[in-house]
Formats: structure tokens, C-alpha cells, sequence
């Protein structure tokens, strides 16, 4: 059984394997095409192995500092106010998924602006909270926060209203408050739910607050891009970023999976099963 | 030790049901009428089944007991107090026809969960779970989570939760009937024993004659559209019951009596 | 026995005309509530902000009137980019995912693959496809319009092709041994199992796909070569510091989400009529 098991399990990875070796196969084919045929091939589709030797380059590029160098130094900036962000939307969008249960009035007040606020080109707005708040470091934090406290919201409401209507019976046969149930029962069984939002307010989160930076010069992530584009740098900056900023976009993500399995002791045991069905 | 007749008329009633009538409205905003004037008593520790197909009003009669549901005409006492006023004494245990666990937690934390909103020290939480674990023979499983065990197993906790709590009335909502009859079977002994062990009064709804037969010391026999009381009938089994009661001639006429007792003749 | 009166407020409770009338009432109420709130200038103390920087309702109506021509244009500039992106993208995600339900052990691992692009911020993307359509035309509008396209299209995929997967594998139980006990061909299987039990499954990606294609049409046009489009528009505007404009065009940019949306669940209630009564 357990052979079986690690067999899967490593077609699995072989599968996946097989994939991204596709890919990289097709990236190679095309970048060679392209440098070809190109007057300036690493604007367009540089080689794998050219971003990659890029990362490794100790030349200084601007401001003497190497392409690396640059990349981490900016990331810190727009990644911690990305963070913020995400965190302060995650606690608004949680506790308003709470008060739209505890109370239906509050919920039929929020119900039609939560589905309107996806509506809204919260991104295209980035300038206008900028001229706001004239400060780009709360921009950032501000429009990382509305975009986390929409999928938040709602899959935490999700979670509250998933719970089944015999378990509330259970909960009254025991004469138990409402607090009890809220603790007890609403609040443990959204959390699977309330990480589903969190996984997709996560990379969101990212990705608005490198556009914020690509609207002042005061660094980040966006603005080195753009300053590269531009070429007032290496380009190999912009690809960098490009690649750095997809990792850490995917990263996020698992980064709330792994939490998730951390808190909830449910998630391990899902796995658990889940392999044994597979076998 | 032994009961022979656990029904005596002499014993105290415990619930009173008053002349209940529960009238539903449909979509189209029609009065349909669940139960009609249903009136009987159930007495101090008897096990005492609910039986009829569906439609008839037995989980209906149930819910009105447990305070889930008022009665629209009649009413409820049980030792003399409204449903409510039992139910606040937290002196209800409930099995539904689904085992209603928490998922997120153990099955020795399900089985604690009402004792945690009762107010119980750690200590105590974890010996009664303890207790009830090896009385419905779960032990083993105390640390599992409850999707990694089978349905059966699952209802066990739902058993022993129940249990935990010392109610005075057991209420059970057809809780074997998801589950295969060999499942089905063992647990019928399993709960009879917890029974006789424990001296409760269980009110089991079920649309299963043998398995109203097997259990009960009295079985209320339920007609439907509207739900009324049709018949009660007494079983005159000896306790303990065994399986092989289930092949008795004198089983059988009981379940061709409670058969014949549905309005109508047999169904 | 005694009946107990109930209150006049648990009565209003179960009142189904006053809930119906309370789930309109209540939001209107509240929407209400906000536009007075910003046309008396209180917002603007809220945010310590000025009537430039955040212009009256009234005025951004009146701009949105006075200018109705150029508006247009520059919405149906953005409308075409987000449909034309939303369209091919959706029809590339679903053929991808019938292509990945076909070989189901190495469609999932393509689809985790294609999952992860989903965290690629667009901001990365809008430029790379800028480069990449250098050459489509000699015109720019034209390319642009191919780039803009290009990243609502790849956005689109994602969300298609994942959540179209589902729906061709994800069956009721039973129902492919009912198939293979008629001795069904595959393409049946298809035609009769996978296709009609897949088209909830496509709602659900346009429900996502639609806000986020005006999004991204949004944000690809920050970056793209010719000066066209809502969201060029709202920048192109900040940076001259004519606010009133820029919000103008905001609020054009959530009508046109709102209208598409609207669009959406009318097409959705239509299709889905008959498959409604198992919620």
C-alpha cells in the first residue's frame, strides 16, 4: 500500500515535471526565433538562461547595485506595504462577513455593494487614492486592503452560511448563546473558506501594490519596471521583475495554504485521506 | 438487573402530549396540516418508538418535544414544564438521522462539545468522554477526526455525544437509517444495553417496523395526510433482547399487528 | 391554551412583503445615504480631502453629459478590448480544459500550471505584450489593441479553463456507468454527459472573468503605446491634474462593469432557467 501511494505520488510530481519542461522547451524554441529574426531580442523574449545568469550578475547596473541587488532592495518596499494591506483588508473583510451574519440588516445593506465593489476598477483608481492621500506608501496599503477585503468577505460569508441546519438545532438543543455558537461552531467551520479568499486576495494584493509603484518615482517594484522599460536601466531589470514578481505572486498563495494546514488540523487529515483514496 | 416489561402504567409520565395540532404553510401559501390532534402520554424510561412512512408527522411530533417547533393548537409538558424550559435545563440529547459532527474536531472533542457549553472542568469533560467512548467501544478512536471513520461509527459518536450529557430524554430522529442492516443490527443491541444500563427515556422516530419492533417497549403507530395517532401498540418482548428474537414467530406477529394497525389495513 | 401575542417587531420580521420591500429599501436607503453625504461635502472632511481631488456627484454628471462624445469613444475603445479579450480567452480556456478532461492525469498537472499564471501580476503582463506586438501592424492603434486584447485574453484563461475542467469531470455519481452501459462512445459521452453538465461550471468563470477583464483592460491601457481608452483616459487626466475628468471616467468604467454583469446574469438566469430548482 504504501508503495502504491509513493508511486502516485511521484507521478504526480513526474507530471508537473513534464510540464514545466514543456514550457521551458517552448520559452527556448520562441527566444531563438526571436533572436534570430530581431534587431533586440532580450526586449521581446530573452533566453531562460540569460534571466537567470542576469540574477547572478554582479555588474552594477544602476546605482551601482546589481540587478539583484536592485530587485530585493524594492521588493522590501512594495511587498511590506503589500503585506499591511492585506492584513488590514483580511481583518475588514472578516469582520464584516460577521456582522452581515449577526445582523440582516447589515446584511441587506452590504449584500448589493459587496457584488458592486468587484465592479469597481479599484486599480484604475490607484492615482486618484494617490492624489488623496498624497502619500504613495499608504496607496499602496489602501488599495491592497479593498482588493483583500472583497474575496475575503465574501468566502467567509460563504463559510458562515455553508453551516448546515442541523448542527443550529444541536447548538439550540443545547441551550447554547450565541456567542457559544459563533466560537464554537460559525466561526471554525468558515475557516476553510475564509482561506480560500485569503488564496486569491493574496497575489491581488501583490499585484496592486506594484502598480501603485509604478506611478511615482519613489521606488518599489513598479517603478524600477517602468524605469527599465523605459530603458533607463538593464532591461534584464524589467524580466527579473517580471519573473520575481510571478514567483512571489504564486508564493503567496501557497504561503497561505501552508498556514492553513498549520492552524487547521482538519487540512492534514484531508491529505491524509485524500492519499488513501488515491491508493 | 433485567427488565422484563420495561412499560408499567404505574410508572410516572414523563412527556404529555395535549391534543398537538402543527399546521405548515406550502409555497402556494396553503395550509397543510402535519399533525392532527395527536394525544398520548410516554412514561418514565420507556423506550417508545414513533413509526410511520413518510409525510406522517413523526419528526414533526419529535421536533415539537425537543422545542425545535411550536405546536399550532395543544401542547407539550414534560415533568410538567414546557419544551423550552426543559430544553434551557439542557436536559435534551439529541441523534439526528445525520451524525452532526464538527468536522474540526476530534471525535473525543465532539463528544465533549456539549459539555464544554454546559460548563464542565477539563477534568470531568475528558473522563465522561472517556466513559461514553468505551461504552459505545470507540476508545481506540478517541484522536480520530470523524470523516476518517465509517458511518457507522460516525452515528456511534452522535450516540455517545448524546449520552454524555446524563440527559433525562433521549430524542432520536431515525439515526440508523442511513446505515446498512448489519451496521444497523449491532447497533441496535449497542444502544439497547446503553438503555438498560442507563434507565433514560427514549423517544425513537423510524418508518421501520422491525426496527420498532426490536427496540421498543411501545410503539406509537402514526397515520399520515393529516399525521394522526392510529394506533399504540405494546410489545411484549422480554429484555434483553437478542438477534434471534428477530426469527420468533411471536416477532413476527407483533410486526403483522403493528402492520395491520396503519389506517387503511396495510399499506 | 393561551396564545401568546407576538411582538409588533418579530410580526414585521415574518412579514415576507416587509423583507422583500426591506432587501431594496435598506441599500437604496444607503446609496442615498453616501451621494448626500459626498454632494454635502462631509465625505470630503471624512477623507480630508477637497472638492478637486474628489469632485461633487453633481459635477462628475454634468462632465460625464457635457462630454458624451469622447466618453463614448474611449469606452467603446476599452468595451472592445475587454469583450474581444473575455470572448477568446473563455473559448481558449474551455478548449484547453475539454483538451486536459481528454487526458485527465496530465490535463490536472497542466491545469495547476496554468492555475499559477493566475498569480502573475498584470502589471508584468501589459508591458511584456507591448514588446511582443511590435510587429503586428504598422499601425498603433492597431497593436495596441492586440496587446491590450492579449492580456484580458490570458487572464481570462485561467479562470475558464480551471473552473470548465471541473465541470467536464466532475460528474454525478454513477452517471458515466449509466453512459458505458449503453455502450455510449466517447464523443456522446461528451456531447450528452460532459457539455451540459460543464455550462454551471462556465457561469462561474464569467462571473469572475467579467470584472476582471475590465480590469485588466483597464490596466493593460496604462501601458500601452497609443493613448486610447477609459483607463488611459483616467490617468492621462490625473497627470494634468483635471480630477473631475478623471472620476468621470471612473464612474463610466464602473457603469461599463455593471452593465456587463448585468448582461451576464440575465444571459445566465436564461440558460440556467431549468437547473435552478436543485438549489
Amino acid at each position: 500500500m504504501m508503495k502504491s501511494i509513493n508511486r502516485i505520488r511521484s507521478s504526480k510530481a513526474l507530471v508537473m515535471l513534464v510540464w514545466v519542461l514543456g514550457i521551458v522547451v517552448i520559452w527556448e524554441i520562441f527566444a531563438f526565433v526571436v533572436a534570430a529574426t530581431k534587431r533586440t531580442p532580450e526586449n521581446i523574449l530573452p533566453h531562460i538562461w540569460q534571466i537567470i545568469a542576469s540574477f547572478f550578475d554582479p555588474k552594477p547596473v544602476a546605482n551601482g547595485m546589481s540587478c539583484t541587488q536592485i530587485v530585493l532592495t524594492n521588493a522590501g518596499q512594495t511587498l511590506s506595504r503589500a503585506g499591511q494591506g492585506f492584513l488590514i483588508g483580511t481583518l475588514i473583510g472578516f469582520v464584516l462577513a460577521i456582522l452581515m451574519k449577526l445582523s440582516r440588516i447589515v446584511e441587506k445593506i452590504a449584500a448589493p455593494y459587496l457584488m458592486l465593489i468587484q465592479l469597481i476598477p479599484i486599480l484604475g483608481m490607484a492615482p486618484i487614492i494617490l492624489a488623496m492621500t498624497h502619500d504613495i506608501g499608504s496607496s499602496r496599503i489602501i488599495i491592497a486592503a479593498i482588493l483583500t477585503f472583497y474575496p475575503v468577505a465574501t468566502n467567509t460569508l460563504a463559510g458562515l452560511n455553508s453551516v448546515e441546519k442541523a448542527k443550529y438545532e444541536l447548538m439550540y438543543s443545547y441551550a447554547a448563546k450565541k456567542s457559544t455558537i459563533y466560537f464554537k461552531m460559525l466561526i471554525p467551520s468558515c475557516i476553510p473558506y475564509f482561506f480560500t479568499g485569503l488564496k486569491i486576495a493574496a497575489p491581488m494584493a501583490i499585484t496592486a501594490s506594484i502598480l501603485v509603484d509604478t506611478l511615482q518615482g519613489d521606488g518599489g517594484l513598479g517603478c524600477m519596471l517602468s524605469q527599465s522599460l523605459k530603458h533607463a536601466m538593464s532591461i534584464y531589470v524589467f524580466w527579473d521583475i517580471v519573473v520575481f514578481s510571478a514567483v512571489i505572486g504564486v508564493l503567496s498563495c501557497s504561503l497561505m495554504g501552508w498556514i492553513e494546514k498549520l492552524i487547521s488540523p482538519l487540512k492534514r487529515i484531508e491529505r491524509k485521506t485524500k492519499k488513501k483514496g488515491a491508493a | 438487573m433485567s427488565r422484563t416489561n420495561a412499560y408499567n402504567p404505574k410508572n410516572d409520565v414523563e412527556i404529555a402530549i395535549n391534543n398537538v395540532s402543527v399546521v405548515f404553510k406550502d409555497n402556494k401559501g396553503n395550509d397543510v396540516k402535519a399533525l392532527d390532534n395527536v394525544d398520548f402520554d410516554i412514561h418514565k424510561g420507556e423506550f417508545i418508538s414513533l413509526l410511520g412512512p413518510s409525510g406522517c408527522g413523526k419528526t414533526t411530533l419529535l421536533r415539537t418535544i425537543a422545542d425545535l417547533l411550536e405546536p399550532t393548537s395543544g401542547n407539550v409538558r414534560v415533568s410538567g414544564m414546557t419544551p423550552k424550559e426543559i430544553r434551557l435545563m439542557q436536559k435534551f440529547g439529541i441523534v439526528f438521522q445525520s451524525p452532526v459532527l464538527f468536522e474540526w474536531r476530534t471525535v473525543k472533542k465532539n463528544i465533549e462539545l456539549p459539555l464544554e457549553i454546559m460548563g464542565y472542568s477539563k477534568k470531568d469533560r475528558s473522563d465522561r468522554a472517556d466513559e461514553m467512548l468505551e461504552m459505545v467501544g470507540l476508545t481506540k478512536f478517541a484522536n480520530h477526526y470523524p470523516q476518517q471513520l465509517s458511518g457507522g461509527m460516525q452515528q456511534r459518536v452522535g450516540i455517545a455525544r448524546a449520552f454524555g450529557i446524563r440527559p433525562e430524554i433521549l430524542l432520536m430522529d431515525e439515526p440508523f437509517s442511513a446505515l446498512d442492516e448489519f451496521t444497523k443490527e449491532k447497533l441496535h443491541l449497542d444502544l439497547l444495553k446503553i438503555w438498560e444500563k442507563t434507565n433514560k427515556t427514549i423517544v425513537f422516530v423510524t418508518h421501520n417496523i422491525q426496527e420498532a419492533v426490536f427496540l421498543s417497549n411501545r410503539i406509537c403507530v402514526l397515520s399520515p395526510h393529516p399525521g394522526r395517532l392510529s394506533a399504540v401498540v405494546d410489545v411484549d418482548l422480554p429484555y434483553p433482547r437478542t438477534t434471534d428474537m428477530r426469527d420468533t414467530p411471536h416477532f413476527g406477529e407483533l410486526v403483522s399487528k403493528v402492520r395491520n394497525s396503519f389506517e387503511g389495513g396495510s399499506l | 391554551m393561551i396564545k401568546k401575542r407576538k411582538s409588533l417587531w418579530r410580526r414585521l420580521k415574518e412579514n415576507r412583503a416587509v423583507q422583500t420591500l426591506s432587501t431594496i429599501l435598506l441599500p437604496v436607503l444607503f446609496g442615498v445615504l453616501i451621494i448626500a453625504l459626498w454632494q454635502g461635502q462631509i465625505l470630503h472632511k471624512i477623507f480630508n480631502t477637497d472638492i478637486n481631488t474628489l469632485p461633487l456627484p453633481s459635477r462628475i454628471c454634468r462632465i460625464i453629459l457635457d462630454n458624451l462624445p469622447s466618453i463614448g469613444e474611449n469606452a467603446l475603445y476599452t468595451i472592445i478590448v475587454a469583450l474581444a479579450g473575455l470572448i477568446i480567452g473563455s473559448i481558449i480556456g474551455y478548449l484547453i480544459a475539454v483538451f486536459a478532461s481528454l487526458f485527465q492525469k496530465w490535463g490536472a498537472g497542466g491545469l495547476t500550471i496554468v492555475g499559477a499564471f493566475n498569480a502573475i501580476p498584470i502589471v508584468a503582463l501589459a508591458p511584456v505584450m507591448s514588446n511582443w506586438t511590435k510587429d503586428v501592424s504598422s499601425d498603433p492603434n492597431f497593436r495596441s489593441m492586440v496587446a491590450k486584447t492579449l492580456v484580458v485574453m490570458i487572464v481570462c484563461i485561467a479562470s475558464m479553463s480551471i473552473n470548465a475542467f471541473r465541470g467536464l469531470t466532475e460528474l454525478k455519481p454513477f452517471a458515466l456507468d449509466l453512459m458505458s452501459s449503453y455502450a455510449a462512445k466517447k464523443r456522446t459521452v461528451f456531447f450528452k454527459l460532459r457539455l451540459p453538465n460543464s455550462i454551471p461550471y462556465v457561469f462561474t468563470a464569467l462571473r469572475v472573468s467579467v470584472p476582471i477583464s475590465i480590469i485588466s483592460a483597464v490596466v493593460s491601457e496604462y501601458f500601452a503605446e497609443y493613448i486610447v481608452g477609459v483607463g488611459r483616459e483616467i490617468r492621462e487626466n490625473i497627470v494634468l491634474g483635471q480630477y473631475p475628468t478623471a472620476w468621470a471616467y471612473i464612474v463610466v468604467a464602473c457603469l461599463i462593469g455593471i452593465a456587463m454583469y448585468g448582461l451576464l446574469m440575465a444571459v445566465e438566469a436564461i440558460v440556467l432557467k431549468n437547473r435552478r430548482i436543485k438549489n
